[in-house]
């Protein structure tokens, strides 16, 4: 299948109504993430702490929100996380003077309170190795430990640990079946845990938690790691092209963060660590997109050295239009499946990449070769008055 | 077949076959990162105030000592004004000459100068800075002892010097405050003998102490507590206090092994051996001092206070009101040493299994869908032709996962996204060759010209928009820890192995394919 062949638009054409909506777009965006109420930063950079939890029936969040409002805990995020069914739910405290570990203990308590109240004795869903190992070797239910010796020692200890990775492995029991399915657990063992352990309804499946010190340096080298790979790209563009298409390529990179920023800002999507990560990545996307319509007008400048440079921009952004969609497309389709099937924690990433694909097609044609053909007729009219030497290759590009 | 084409082929094959083969079986191969197998990452600040303090104290008590002892200034005292800093009060103003000779004899890692009345010791710069390299070279050792007796499989630790930093990251660890308070402990053990009450029995109360004493304690004496449990259920149900002395007679570092024992009634025990000058001391102490208790303490906290019955040298147990996980805990702690400064945690994050184990499933359910996607529409635009980019893509995931492992990288959650985004990218380079190919074909070149001349005009767009997604990729990797390094391997290596394929791959089968009788001049593009 053959499309956009030999296409002859005049992408050129309305230029200048392509710059000023690139730059309203910008404005929007920025406009978005202050008037909005900046953006939702996650632990990463904000510091605080994070625990993910599953219930064993699926929880109301408004019921969990007001249960940690009424123990005082009212600055919380909560939401539902993971595939539907999973019972899984995300909360987000910022970190007190108290610290993580107490933040992490008021929050299991105050749901302690109201979901765990009538349970007793050890829980199984929260214990560790040590403690279920301990109240084994308390028990001793197979009478192993009546005659000492370190086999006995270690016995319950492997119990224990069999009965934790089946936890891992399920995220969290729900039934004493499930219990007994662990390897080593006899009907004694499971008996004298029934009598003196139990199930709590929900289980911590993951927690982080950060300091404000370490949230802050990681925002500072976050920043500075877009900033400088935008300042690397610049150089390397402007060492094997020209400087005009290096700052017309960083100029459209940065219109497509900040874009994209807007959306990401709109839609409430919590910036975190893999976020910079789609960030850069689309700051390589938007130049990569950039430098192969570039790389052709280079070439064409070196065929017909007399054609202006709108003109030769318009041919060679024909040219690769097919390549351009055709990338896109599929590098669309990844990052869609990603969107759609990659799961929540992947979910801003991919949103970032999907969203800055299209942002980034479009300013590869519409902001870059603009803003290379501005800098170039600014740059030679100040030559001209200046009357340091004759215009390049840019004879026609008159009046932007 | 002619000789460069078997030749390529052959490089091919080999490239494909040593990544390959070190991928096979992929889930033995790979290694995961902690957020895909579950795990506790923990980035701790070694707080080396800490241990300058402690040598600042050490050597403070030293100078007082000398000036006293060997430089005759009997009416000499100090105090500390800083962690690296110190004051001596009452040396005559005619007595510096001594003090210069004491200073220079001993104290070669100090300066010292005269303010009024007072004598100013401040640390020199160097050596507070080994001091401080010391401290947390000493902190990362123990920790490293601590966990490898604990057990953890292929933990990894690692030293940020420069900020005093340490990151330990310990793969399928199901109890974080056991490992957290494993690592954080001090474990400071010492043995000191009680001065009141007499054998073994504590006070109920503060008060009882200081009545005994008539309301005033001795300078040589402090009050510590010892918290009683419950055996059954663990928890704290009551306080006893003792009276004892400041010095000890051995602490955790005379102890040549310690192991976890049975006593009497078969409760767990913690049987210890003691280093021979310990032993000296240890002898000396008990053998004077039978009938009186002896408070083993352990953190400022007293364990236990037994009766000392006989005189004990070089081995004996600590009873206390322990679990067989305690006793295993302390063990461990006493083994690797204490920590020479305190330690913070900064960051941590542990991760369950199982939410990694969802996110494996997710991550290879859009990498299929994607996959086959992608090939679906290359197979569509550009019909037999769209093949050999099928083809450069699988060996383009092959390479990627053969690379991760070859180079024993760690794929996160983030490095899966890479992968998937790889594959969408990987075909660029084939398009640009193909568009370009198809541009020579519309000219009236024959496949075959067609065919170099695509790749060769092709090739400079490829190498300059590689190289720059290169960059972004380089700065990614210098910014980020763990999860993002991840992300930015996988990019990296989906970057050079997508070159790979579409210039050299790609380019040999399309030479294979027109290289045949008949088809030289039947294109499906």
């Amino acid at each position: 299948m053959e499309f956009l062949q030999e296409t002859n638009i005049d992408f050129m054409k309305y230029r200048r109504f392509w710059v000023v909506l690139s730059l309203v777009l910008v404005v929007i965006s920025v406009l978005a993430i202050f008037v909005h109420g900046k953006l939702n930063v996650g632990v990463d950079f904000a510091g605080g702490t994070q625990l993910t939890l599953q219930f064993q029936q699926q929880p109301e969040v408004d019921e969990l929100r007001s249960i940690l409002a009424a123990a005082g805990l009212a600055d919380t995020q909560i939401q539902s996380f993971g595939e539907a069914g999973s019972n899984e739910v995300l909360i987000r405290a910022p970190l007190g003077d108290e610290g993580a570990t107490a933040m992490q203990e008021r929050i299991l308590a105050a749901f302690d309170e109201r979901y765990n109240a009538e349970r007793s004795g050890l829980d199984l869903n929260r214990s560790g190795r040590d403690g279920v190992a301990s109240l084994l070797d308390r028990l001793d239910p197979e009478g192993v430990l009546e005659g000492g010796g370190a086999l006995a020692e270690s016995y319950y200890e492997g119990i224990a640990e069999s009965i934790l990775d089946r936890r891992q492995e399920l995220g969290i029991f729900s039934s004493w079946e499930q219990v007994a399915a662990a390897e080593g657990v006899s009907p004694e063992i499971l008996e004298a845990l029934r009598e003196n352990a139990s199930q709590g309804t929900f289980a911590l499946l993951g927690a982080e938690n950060v300091t404000p010190q370490v949230g802050r340096e990681l925002r500072i080298k976050g920043i500075w790691a877009v900033v400088l790979s935008l300042i690397g790209m610049l150089i390397y563009i402007w060492i094997r092209f020209e400087l005009r298409f290096g700052i017309g390529a960083v100029l459209a990179s940065f219109h497509d963060v900040m874009v994209v920023l807007g959306f990401y800002a709109l839609l409430d999507f919590e910036f975190n660590l893999t976020t910079v990560a789609a960030f850069l990545t689309l700051v390589g996307y938007s130049v990569n997109d950039t430098v192969v319509i570039f790389d052709r007008v280079r070439e064409n400048l070196r065929l017909t050295r007399r054609a202006p440079l709108l003109e030769v921009i318009n041919r060679s952004v024909n040219q690769t239009l097919s390549r351009t969609v055709l990338t896109s497309g599929t590098t669309l389709l990844a990052t869609g499946a990603l969107l759609i099937w990659g799961g929540d924690v992947l979910r801003g990433f991919a949103f970032v990449l999907t969203v800055g694909i299209v942002v980034g097609t479009y300013s590869s044609v519409y902001v870059a070769s603009p803003f290379a053909v501005l800098w170039e007729e600014l740059t030679s009219r100040r030559r001209a008055v200046t009357g340091k030497g004759a215009p390049k290759a840019a004879g026609g590009a008159t009046g932007l | 077949m002619n000789r460069s084409l078997l030749w390529r082929g052959l490089l091919i094959l080999a490239v494909v076959g040593v990544l390959a083969w070190s991928a096979y079986p992929l889930d033995e191969k790979l290694k995961l990162g902690l957020d895909l197998q579950g795990g506790m990452h923990l980035l701790l600040h070694v707080k080396v105030d800490d241990a300058l303090r402690a040598e600042t104290e050490t050597d403070m008590d030293r100078t007082v000592r000398l000036l006293r002892d060997e430089a005759r200034i009997p009416g000499a005292t100090a105090r500390r004004t800083s962690v690296t800093g110190f004051e001596i009060l009452g040396v005559p103003g005619d007595a510096d000459d001594r003090v210069d000779d004491i200073a220079d004899d001993y104290l070669g890692t100090w300066t010292w100068r005269r303010e009024g009345e007072r004598l100013e010791f401040e640390m020199r710069d160097e050596y507070a800075a080994e001091v401080r390299r010391m401290a947390v070279a000493q902190a990362r050792q123990t920790i490293d002892n601590r966990v490898n007796e604990f057990g953890v499989s292929e933990p990894v630790i690692t030293t940020q010097p420069d900020k005093e930093r340490i990151v330990v990251q310990l793969p399928g660890v199901d109890d974080p405050e056991q490992v957290k308070e494993l690592i954080q402990s001090t474990a400071f053990l010492e043995f000191r003998l009680v001065d009141w009450p007499d054998g073994g029995a504590g006070a109920s109360s503060v008060e009882e102490i200081m009545a005994h004493y008539g309301g005033r304690l001795p300078q040589t004496v402090e009050i510590l507590v010892e918290e009683i449990e419950d055996p059954q259920t663990r928890q704290v149900v009551g306080e006893r206090y003792y009276a004892v002395q400041k010095t000890s007679v051995i602490t955790g570092r005379d102890l040549k092994n310690s192991r976890s024992e049975r006593g009497e009634y078969q409760q767990p025990v913690v049987g210890f051996s003691v280093s021979p000058e310990g032993a000296d001391r240890f002898g000396q102490a008990t053998g004077e001092n039978i009938g009186r208790g002896l408070a083993i303490i352990l953190d400022g906290k007293v364990v236990s206070a037994p009766r000392i019955n006989a005189r004990i040298t070089d081995r004996g147990i600590i009873e206390g009101s322990f679990t067989l996980q305690e006793v295993d805990l302390l063990v461990t702690q006493l083994r690797s040493g204490a920590l020479p400064a305190g330690i913070e945690y900064l960051e941590e994050r542990t991760v369950g299994a199982s939410l990694g184990q969802d996110s494996i499933r997710q991550g290879l359910r859009a990498g299929l869908i994607g996959g086959t996607l992608v090939i679906l529409t290359m197979l569509v635009v550009y019909k037999r032709t769209g093949i050999n980019a099928v083809v450069a893509l699988t060996l383009n995931v092959v390479l990627v996962f053969g690379a991760l492992a070859y180079f024993r990288a760690t794929l996160t959650l983030p490095g899966i996204a890479g992968i998937i985004l790889t594959i969408g990218m990987a075909v660029d380079a084939n398009v640009l060759v193909f568009e370009r190919i198809r541009e020579e074909r519309r000219k009236g070149r024959t496949v075959r010209s067609a065919i170099a001349a695509g790749f060769e005009k092709a090739r400079s767009s490829i190498l300059d928009a590689n190289i720059t997604t290169l960059i972004a990729a380089l700065f990614l990797f210098q910014f980020g820890t763990g999860p993002i390094r991840g992300f930015a391997v996988t990019l990296m290596v989906g970057i050079f192995s997508s070159m790979f394929t579409a210039l050299f791959v790609s380019r040999w089968i399309f030479d294979f394919v027109t290289g045949r009788k008949g088809w030289a001049e039947r294109l499906s593009i």
